[in-house]
Formats: structure tokens, C-alpha cells, sequence
């Protein structure tokens, strides 16, 4: 206090005494509900997420690699929504790993995950959708299904599909950076006190060069994301589905209600995973720069972190929802854990592999089993 | 099989990498409202500028002081009239330090 003796002469300028004081200083709020959520979730919950999701996906694209042919429109979304799937996966434990450390990998992997993940979250969703649009004209629009189902429009689609996705990522990739914040860098201390100032931590965040620029974009880019990567498939799988129940429902088919059971689970799962997460992204960016308490802040923060988990989950579930449903596909799985278990019997090392393949072949096919076995109508 | 084996050398790689990372998450903590009363100048050790070009939803001007920092709106005058004396300070300071050298 010797060095402020100076200015406590001219404290009747700012009119202060010293019983101003007393109040409880608001300070940089610390995410303690945030970071307790985020060590379980992070290590834990994810490497299951994406244990499962490299395990389902890789399997699908095996079982499209080796044996089946993408013969139809459905099998080429099928292909990229398991691809886009993938990739998500494949890059968040590099994400999780960089948010638990600071960042330690560097700017590239800044860019590089943060633009990877937005590609993915947007071409994994606009597939969805595509795939709604395809079953669709296929049992609805029986008439125009051979003229609008083919497999060159498909690869069309899906390549305008991976292209608007990669757009739309555009701002992703530009805004994100790697930095350390300001607030926590540029401290102007008093020699005195300096010590406080060093060893900021880096972050991966946006930054903008003015503040306009980030007003908008900050609202803008989750807006884009909550319309394109979730109200708009939501939309067009609500309007496909129910337009494919109700026709399903008047068809005279035994196995009519198993295909209606499927198209139920593709959307429930659907909405249970991205619902949550949207409706806090919502309210979060409504809210962004109104003034809040910590603790609010702090619960928002953890409900985001909760929510985002349960999305993510959505990757490991596709596979099961649209690939293992088939029985076609299911048909040529079958062929691969054959040929793994003919491989298994002439080697001795890779038998290990095949029978962790073949229980989890049997545990999907015991969960699918059980809800359909018309699931082929919608896989064709 | 090569594919497989692969796979599953990577899974079990990056749940290790996952399992592995005992560091805690890191935060930047955010003011995300103001300090309703005024704090004397005279008690603020030195501050530091949050600025929404950045992570940070709201702009503010936050105090160190001996209890701790303090978020503060850097609309309001008495904000900067703080910010300033520090300023005049350093800069005082520094007129002296380069006067010595000399």
C-alpha cells in the first residue's frame, strides 16, 4: 500500500472513503458445476462415445469397402453419413484432449479440429435429412423414384452436400484461434504485483478484429448452425417420416408396423440427442450478452457441456439406426465375421479380434432384431 | 485385417491418451456482470481488459486489487478515471526510470 501513499492526497477527488469498501467484489466467474461435469464427461463418457463410434462406423464402411457394392442412392448417404460419423469421432478425442490441456497441440490442430468438427456436425445432419428425402420419394413418390433415385444424383448430392458443409465451416476455420486471452495476459500490474500476469493458458476461441464483427458473427454462427444443423433436418425428416408412416399405415403389409417402428426410432433418437443441445445452444446465444450471475453462467456452461455429450452420442447410434437395421446389410455383415472367423481358424493371433467382431455383430443384431425385420424396405 | 488391427490399435491408443490425461480443464473465467459500487482507486493494484473481440460475451475493465479482481464496466466514468491514474502512474514511473538511465 506504501507506493499508492501518493494518491490517497487527492482521494477527496473521487469523493471515496474507506467504508466504500466492504461490498463483496464481483469478480471473473469460475466454473466450478462446468468443471467438475467436464473431467467426468471429458475422459470418460467421450473415449465411450468414441470407442463405440470408430467401432460402428468402421464397420459399416468395412462392410461397404469389401463386400457390398454402393449399388443404390441410400447406400451412397448410408457410406457418407458413416464417413462424416467417423471423422467426428475419430477427432474428438484430439479435441477433449486439447480442451483438458490447454491447447498443447498448437494453432493447426486449433483450426483443423474446430473446422473439422463444424464440416462434420453439418454434413453428418444434412445426410440425415437427405436420407429422410430418399426414403421418401422411394415409397411415397413411388412414380418419380426411378428418375430421381439414381446412383450418379446421388454422388451429386452428396458432393453438394460435403461442399455446402464445407461453407458453411468456412467461418469456423477463419474465426477460431489460438491464443491467450488478453484479460488474463495483459495484466497492467504494479511491479509490486506483477507475478500474477504470467503463465496465461491458450485457448482455441474465436477472435475478431473488431467488435461489431463479433457481435454478429458470435450470434450469427450459432444461429446458422441451430437452422442448418438441426431445425432444418429436424423439418424435413418430420415432414418425410410422417408423410412415409401415414402411407405406411394405409399399405396392407404384415410387416408394415416393424418398418413404422423403425422410422420412430430414427427420429426419436434423432430428437433425444440433438434436441437437448440445440434448445441450450438456443438459449445460450439469446442470452450471450446479456448481463448474468456466475452461478447461472456456470449451470448454462454445464448444461451445454451435458447436452453436447448426448449429441455426440448420436454418432455411435447411426450406424445401428440406418446401416444394421437393413437386413441386406446385415446379410453381407454376416459374410464378413464369416470370413473373419475363417481367418481366425488359420491364424492364431487375429482369433482375438474376430470374436470381440462377432459379439459385438451379435449384440447389434440382437438389439435391430427385435424391432425389425423389414428395416430392408428401408435400406434397399 | 490389416484394416482391423489397425483400428483397434488406434482405439486403444487414444482411450490410453484419453485415460491417461490427469490435467484439469482450464478456464478463462469470463466477468459476465459488473460490480454494482464503486471501488477506490486508491485500493486497485493494476487491471486488465476483457474485450468481446474475444472469448468473453461482454466487454469489461477488471480491477486486481488486495481481495481480489473485480469486474467493472468500462462505460461508466469512474472506471476509466481509475484506468487513467494507473496509467499516469506507469507512465511517471517510466519518465523517471528513463531520466535515470540518462
Amino acid at each position: 500500500m506504501d507506493n499508492f501513499q501518493e494518491d490517497t492526497s487527492n482521494q477527496s477527488y473521487l469523493d471515496y472513503n474507506d467504508t466504500d469498501f466492504d461490498y463483496d467484489l464481483i469478480g471473473p466467474c469460475s466454473p466450478q458445476n462446468n468443471h467438475s461435469v467436464q473431467l467426468v464427461v471429458g475422459p470418460y463418457v467421450h473415449s465411450i462415445i468414441c470407442i463405440l463410434g470408430l467401432v460402428g462406423n468402421s464397420l459399416v464402411i468395412v462392410t461397404y469397402a469389401l463386400y457390398k457394392r454402393t449399388k443404390s442412392m441410400t447406400d451412397v448417404y448410408l457410406l457418407n453419413v458413416a464417413v462424416a460419423d467417423l471423422l467426428f469421432v475419430a477427432s474428438l478425442p484430439f479435441i477433449v484432449y486439447n480442451e483438458l490441456s490447454a491447447w498443447s497441440m498448437g494453432p493447426v490442430a486449433c483450426k483443423l479440429l474446430r473446422g473439422s468438427y463444424s464440416v462434420n456436425l453439418y454434413s453428418g445432419m444434412l445426410l440425415l435429412a437427405c436420407i429422410s428425402t430418399d426414403r421418401y420419394v422411394a415409397i411415397v413418390q413411388v412414380r418419380r423414384s426411378f428418375r430421381l433415385r439414381s446412383l450418379a444424383y446421388s454422388r451429386l448430392i452428396c458432393a453438394a452436400v460435403w461442399a455446402l458443409a464445407g461453407l458453411l465451416s468456412l467461418p469456423s476455420f477463419y474465426f477460431y484461434s489460438w491464443y491467450q486471452p488478453s484479460h488474463s495476459r495483459d495484466a497492467f500490474i504494479d511491479e509490486k504485483h506483477s507475478n500474477s500476469t504470467a503463465g496465461a493458458e491458450y485457448v482455441c476461441e474465436f477472435r475478431f478484429r473488431y467488435t461489431t464483427e463479433a457481435h454478429t458473427t458470435k450470434v450469427a454462427l450459432p444461429s446458422m448452425q441451430l437452422a442448418v444443423g438441426f431445425f432444418l433436418p429436424l423439418l424435413v425428416m418430420v415432414f418425410c417420416y410422417s408423410a412415409i408412416v401415414g402411407k405406411l399405415l394405409r399399405a396392407r403389409n404384415f410387416q408394415r408396423h416393424k418398418a413404422v417402428r423403425v422410422v420412430l426410432a430414427v427420429v426419436a433418437v434423432f430428437v433425444v440427442c440433438q434436441l437437448p443441445y440445440n434448445l441450450t445452444l438456443l438459449y445460450d446465444t439469446a442470452s450471450m450478452f446479456r448481463l448474468q450471475s456466475c452461478e447461472g453462467a456456470d449451470v448454462l456452461q454445464a448444461a451445454k457441456t451435458v447436452t453436447q455429450t448426448l449429441a455426440y452420442l448420436h454418432c455411435c447410434l447411426n450406424p445401428v439406426l440406418y446401416a444394421f437395421v437393413g437386413v441386406k446389410f446385415r446379410n453381407h455383415f454376416r459374410r464378413i465375421v464369416q470370413d473373419l472367423c475363417c481367418l481366425g481358424k488359420r491364424y492364431i493371433r487375429p482369433r482375438r479380434f474376430s470374436r470381440v467382431t462377432s459379439e459385438i455383430y451379435v449384440s447389434s443384431r440382437r438389439s435391430v432384431d427385435g424391432s425389425s425385420e423389414n428395416g430392408s424396405s428401408f435400406t434397399m | 485385417m490389416v484394416s482391423i488391427k489397425a483400428s483397434v490399435m488406434v482405439i486403444t491408443l487414444l482411450t490410453i491418451c484419453l485415460l491417461a490425461t490427469n490435467a484439469s480443464p482450464v478456464h478463462h473465467g469470463c466477468c459476465r456482470s459488473y460490480m454494482k459500487n464503486k471501488i477506490p482507486c486508491f485500493k486497485i493494484k493494476g487491471y486488465s481488459v476483457q474485450t468481446v473481440t474475444e472469448l468473453c460475451p461482454i466487454n469489461a475493465i477488471i480491477f486486481h486489487t488486495g481481495k481480489g479482481k473485480a469486474c467493472t464496466n468500462p462505460a461508466l466514468n469512474w472506471v476509466m478515471d481509475c484506468v487513467n491514474r494507473l496509467r499516469n502512474k506507469a507512465h511517471i514511473v517510466h519518465m523517471k526510470s528513463t531520466k535515470a538511465d540518462i
